[in-house]
């Protein structure tokens, strides 16, 4: 039973990065004011592209990586210039937008031949002598590279955000465009920066998910955390550490599946894999039992933006 | 005086609307001009053209003598030339001091706020006020955030300020106040533009006056010389006569509000403990600047929001007093409660829906227009087609046009037409004549004074007191949330003015 | 979340957005559009349809498809006796959930969740099926209303979960499809799985269980789907729950305030919206399939949203998109066929053309100006 215990608090920060990056990215895009519902869709952009950066440049994880976030910022440019251009309803692009990458990851996987093919990904660096500890030695110092860079890329865009003149700026932009238009701000340009930023950390989500996590690319293997990732958002009221912490949450979820087979308890199967849905849902109804949803939300989230004139 | 900023032979147009023809104006270094004019006289998009924000599509702007053309409210910043509008362009959830610093950079970050920091308590002090630059925004007064406003405009070195209707959204005391400060600010060398409607605002700060009336510029005077009517009849440009309000005698109360509190977030409201009554027969006028719980009151009477506390009693004609105080809107309407909301556009009609339609949804869950399974859209039609002519609603080239096509004094036509069609026993009108010209807004009290007549009773929230004292016959002061006077007929205008600042 | 419903805000007759381009000789000013008329915002949307299609065939080409082909292949969808068999036999379900996310759209309620509404069809109808619920003449009727309910009930949870706790419906919808497809396979590979064979599928249906043929080997789908399309077109324009549905969507708070009961139509409305997901995987199962199946639900939901999307709507255009998307299916499925393009192709192409429409939406709402 305790290594049991043991092997799940130990898997869950690996499986919280995809979460925690996902997330950390959409808050970024949103604190701008710009509605997001793309994760999932570019997750597997990521996904696939680090795979195939994998394959294709003999195999170094971390180019892989960085392939991947770039492939996934230059998918988001279509989405940028949908919504911050075209000023198009941002729910309707995003859903294009997953649409648009689950079927193009899907072809291009297929047709380059990448799918279903393994790759090594990334070996664990354990922090010596901190790993050496008993227990805690496991859990926490004994991960690969992304799992540790995660806390200081939290603590940069958190410091950007909230510490220097671009993330108040961008942030004002969330809040009331009409202020920051009329302080001489550049709307299109903070939003189209923050859309394709945020998603380049979507992107190495997804990349990490396929590179290192499963080791594989298959066609649709997010199965739904980019939606998770949105739902993370709303939960962690656009805050960084609070996605952090919810990200844990699930990856515990996540990594606690495994561990009930092997402990030994019965559930059936196909259960089992329902719980992160359902456990998201779980969360979203608590916050809604708690009071104002809304209330947190940068207070032009969704909203296009013209230079509005009444007469 | 040097000339600071001169407009001439501005055109602006938006598709088929002219709301620019030939507008002109011209302002010195050092002095307070007043631009006059009514509601959809222009007045607002000239200035608009002056901070950047439109871009004229004929005439010149000269600025210091200098012929310049914006790009952008940026560009006329670095002119020189700022503007504090009517709705703030402040970030609610920042404070004092991260607002300020966003329109005027300073450096790093840590630097940059301390810094700021200095420059507004600097500010603040050379004009009298004090401000906590720490404070977040949504905690201040109205008259608070539009002193951040003025500091941010100068902070960025502003010579041209413009302020559009600074005194609409405070009270006398107030008004007083921040003229005052105006009039410093341009004797320190500024050119100040006060855009008002407000005759005793431009006879009592102002230097010179440029009265505007349908996008152009009829007359500049001095406004300390010039008559109170002849300022009155440019800017209206004939006569208008306003409805003659009859003393009748009102029967019983009709809408009896008891103790009413808003729920609001976080557990407080604007709205903490009204209690009046309405009769028939009679306009209640519920005066008051906004901000002090009207809006919430408006929206607990009508069914919008439920109240934390208190009791709404509603007696219909030869029946007894029943509690609405839960009531859907359905059943207020069905009870025969009217509504005329202060926000039209949002609230009082559909603008993407046809005028039938907007006219028509008043009345088609009582059976008027066919059986569920089957609306009679002739009938609609025809109902529509008649109240449109009896309501005089202009601008109808087909009944099937989008509502939203209409001006805004006749979409409150359209919008009094439905409402009155049910001969409602009670109306509820918020602000009924924002944003209208003198002639609409004539049509809107003699239609208020008109159902008053026929019986029904008609509270009257507004915050143009002008308007109250007009057409009200009783008057309730709304200050801080609560009714704190009420007032008979004949209604004194100072003792009014008093009990709106009186209470702490 | 905020009403991401929100279109751009209510703009007075026209306005200006200077912020243009700036180009040596002048700079490009965008304005907003009062109003245009619909003949020239339908030609708009047409082009953009076009443009989808062109930038789809591009992409065909460039994956291996010879052009004259590709043509070829369209056109055969109507003119070839098969292919075109196909298309009606497609067209079917299509009509039934793009009406369904149609409806659900006029309430403002974004139900992401036809996919799993479409299982929870297949699932009633199956157990009534396999429990032998109801007299064999009567069995067609009570598995259709088995699934209109489960479809039905599927959807209730997030319109309470929305209604009482202001739940995003987008991501409530979308997260209950991947519970559903889980359901769905625990009975498949469990307690429900066909003995017969290796699949994972059900239990073939009894004769009477299956839709009867109306001729031309086609079953009654696409008579069931018209008729559908004849009921939902009369209750949106006829009825007066059609009229209180324009409000909503229209001004919510105002239909309020104007006294129409919201919060049932909307929950009408949706409910149908269920209902009709699970029609569609009721008349599959039944239909086609005659059994219950894995993948049967595959490539409906965004389908129903992007016919509801270009349908504007409105069910019998939403007919006639729903048609034109199964001669995409069908297409799809002879590329995958003959060229070796993966059926995801088809996704792709419908995520473009929802691109393009929806791009094109802002030319119907502003006009491009150059100012010296």
């Amino acid at each position: 039973m305790q290594s049991v215990l043991l092997s799940w608090l130990a898997n869950s920060p690996a499986l919280a990065v995809p979460y925690a990056l996902a997330a950390l990215g959409l808050i970024i895009g949103e604190r701008s004011g710009v509605l997001s519902l793309g994760a999932e869709g570019l997750m597997l952009v990521g996904a696939l592209a680090g795979v195939g950066a994998y394959l294709s440049f003999g195999g170094a994880p971390l180019l892989a990586l960085l392939v991947a976030m770039v492939a996934a910022a230059v998918v988001s440019l279509l989405f940028a210039v949908l919504v911050v251009l075209l000023r198009v309803n941002q729910v309707i692009a995003g859903l294009a937008l997953v649409f648009f990458c689950q079927g193009m990851t899907n072809l291009v996987g297929t047709t380059t031949g990448w799918a279903n093919r393994t790759v090594s990904g990334l070996h664990d660096l354990p922090l010596y002598p901190m790993s050496e500890l008993p227990v805690v030695g496991r859990i926490l110092f004994t991960h690969d590279i992304v799992v540790y860079l995660t806390l200081p890329i939290f603590l940069i865009v958190s410091h950007f955000l909230f510490r220097t003149n671009y993330g108040l700026r961008l942030r004002s932009i969330g809040e009331n465009p009409e202020a920051a238009d009329a302080a001489g701000l550049n709307i299109n340009l903070y939003r189209f920066a923050a859309v394709v930023g945020g998603s380049a950390l979507v992107g190495l989500a997804g990349g990490y998910l396929s590179v290192v996590s499963a080791k594989i690319w298959i066609a649709g293997m997010t199965s739904g955390r980019g939606w998770i990732a949105v739902a993370l958002v709303i939960f962690a009221r656009w805050h960084p550490w609070r996605a952090l912490l919810g990200a844990l949450l699930f990856g515990g979820i996540e990594a606690l599946i495994p561990q009930v087979a092997a402990a030994g308890i019965r559930v059936p199967e196909y259960f089992m894999l329902m719980t992160p849905y359902l456990a998201t849902l779980g969360v979203m109804v608590w916050q809604g039992l708690r009071g104002k949803v809304d209330a947190d939300a940068p207070a032009a989230l969704g909203q296009p933006y013209v230079r509005e004139e009444r007469i | 005086m040097a000339v600071a900023l001169e407009l001439n032979g501005i055109r602006k147009s938006f598709d088929d609307f002219v709301a620019l023809d030939d507008a002109r104006l011209g302002v010195e270094f050092g002095e307070v001009h007043a631009l006059l004019g009514e509601n959809g006289a222009g007045k607002s998009s000239l200035m608009n053209v002056a901070a950047g924000l439109y871009s004229p599509d004929a005439g010149t702007i000269r600025v210091g003598g200098r012929e310049c053309r914006f790009s952008g409210p940026r560009d006329a910043m670095q002119h020189g030339v700022g503007m504090i509008h009517q709705n703030f362009k402040l970030v609610k959830r920042f404070t004092v001091r991260e607002n300020i610093l966003l329109a005027n950079p300073r450096g790093a970050f840590r630097r940059a706020t301390a810094a700021i920091e200095r420059e507004i308590r600097e500010q603040a002090e050379a004009l009298g006020f004090a401000l906590d630059p720490a404070r977040r925004v949504d905690t201040l007064s109205i008259a608070e955030q539009q002193r951040v406003e003025i500091i941010k405009v100068l902070i960025a070195g502003a010579r041209i300020l413009i302020l559009d209707e600074p005194t609409a959204v405070l009270t006398e005391g107030e008004a007083q106040r921040l003229l005052a400060t105006v009039r410093e600010i341009a004797q320190g060398g500024a050119a100040v533009i006060l855009v008002t409607h407000k005759l005793r605002d431009v006879k009592n700060f102002a230097h010179r006056v440029t009265i505007m009336r349908a996008g152009r510029t009829i007359a500049v005077l001095d406004a300390a010389a010039a008559d109170a009517d002849e300022l009155a009849t440019l800017t209206v440009g004939s006569n208008v006569v306003a409805p003659s309000r009859s003393s009748k005698p009102s029967g019983e109360p009709r809408l009896i509000v008891t103790g009413l509190a808003g729920r609001g977030t976080e557990g407080h409201s604007p709205l903490v403990e009204a209690t009046f009554s309405v009769r028939a027969g009679e306009i209640y006028g519920i005066a008051g600047v906004g901000g002090n719980g009207q809006t919430e009151l408006a929206q607990a009477l009508v069914g919008d929001r439920l109240p934390a506390a208190g009791t709404i009693e509603i007696r219909e004609p030869g029946a007894q007093k029943s509690a609405v105080t839960a009531a859907t809107p359905r059943e207020r309407r069905d009870r025969g409660v009217a509504a005329v909301p202060a926000d039209r556009q949002s609230f009082g009609i559909a603008t993407s829906l046809s005028i039938t339609d907007n006219f028509c949804v008043g009345f088609v869950h009582d059976g008027r227009f066919g059986s569920p399974m089957r609306t009679d859209r002739a009938g609609m039609k025809r109902a529509a087609q008649t109240a449109v002519a009896e309501f005089d609603v202009q601008g109808v080239r087909s009944l099937s046009q989008r509502a939203g096509t209409l001006s805004g004094g006749n979409m409150q036509k359209l919008i009094l037409a439905r409402e009155l069609g049910r001969t409602p026993s009670i109306i509820v009108a918020h602000s009924p004549s924002r944003g209208l010209d003198v002639r609409a807004c004539a049509s809107v009290h003699r239609r208020l004074l008109a159902a008053r007549d026929a019986g029904a009773a008609v509270l009257l929230i507004s915050e143009d007191l002008d308007e109250v004292l007009s057409i009200a016959d009783r008057v309730g002061v709304m200050t801080r949330g609560r009714i704190v006077a009420e007032f008979e007929p004949p209604v004194d205008r100072h003792a009014v003015g008093r009990a709106m600042v009186g209470h702490a | 979340m905020p009403d991401s419903n929100a279109a751009l805000p209510p703009l007075a007759q026209g306005a200006s957005w200077t912020d243009g381009l700036r180009l040596p000789l002048g700079r490009f000013v965008l304005e907003v559009r009062h109003d245009m008329p619909a003949w020239k915002q339908a030609l708009i949307v047409g082009a953009s349809i076009l443009a989808g299609i062109f930038i789809s065939a591009v992409i065909l080409v460039a994956a291996g498809v010879p052009p004259g082909d590709l043509v070829g292949e369209v056109g055969s969808t109507v003119i070839d006796r098969q292919s075109f068999h196909a298309v009606l036999v497609q067209a079917g379900p299509l009509i039934l959930v793009g009406i369904g996310a149609s409806i659900a759209f006029r309430a403002r309620f974004w139900n992401l969740g036809l996919e799993g509404q479409m299982v929870w069809g297949g699932i009633a109808a199956t157990a009534v099926s396999i429990y032998q619920i109801g007299p064999e003449p009567l069995r067609l009727p009570v598995m259709a209303l088995a699934a209109m309910l489960a479809g039905s009930a599927w959807v209730a949870l997030p319109v309470f979960f929305r209604m009482k706790f202001a739940v995003n419906e987008i991501i409530a919808t979308l997260l209950l499809n991947y519970v559903a497809t889980y359901f769905l396979f625990d009975l498949l590979y469990g307690d429900w799985k066909d003995s017969g064979d290796a699949y994972p599928h059900s239990a073939q249906y009894a004769p009477a269980e299956r839709l009867p043929d109306i001729g031309y080997s086609l079953n009654a789908a696409l008579p069931i789907a018209l008729g559908v399309m004849v009921i939902i077109w009369w209750l949106a324009e006829f009825s007066r729950f059609g009229f209180y549905l324009k409000f909503i969507y229209a001004n919510t708070t105002m239909a309020r305030l104007m006294g129409v009961p919201t919060q049932a139509v909307i929950w009408a409305a949706v409910l149908i919206s269920g209902a009709l997901a699970a029609l569609a995987g009721f008349v599959i199962s039944s239909g086609s399939e005659g059994r219950l199946t894995q993948g049967f639900f595959e490539g409906y939901g965004f389908s129903g949203v992007l016919i509801a999307f270009l349908a504007r709507n409105n069910a019998v255009l939403a007919a006639i998109v729903a048609f034109l998307i199964a001669m995409l299916f069908v297409t799809g499925q002879s590329l995958q066929i003959f060229y070796q393009i993966p059926f995801a192709m088809v996704q792709m192409i419908q995520a473009i053309i929802v691109m393009c429409v929806a791009a094109s939406e802002f030319f119907i709402r502003h006009r491009l100006r150059f100012q010296h």
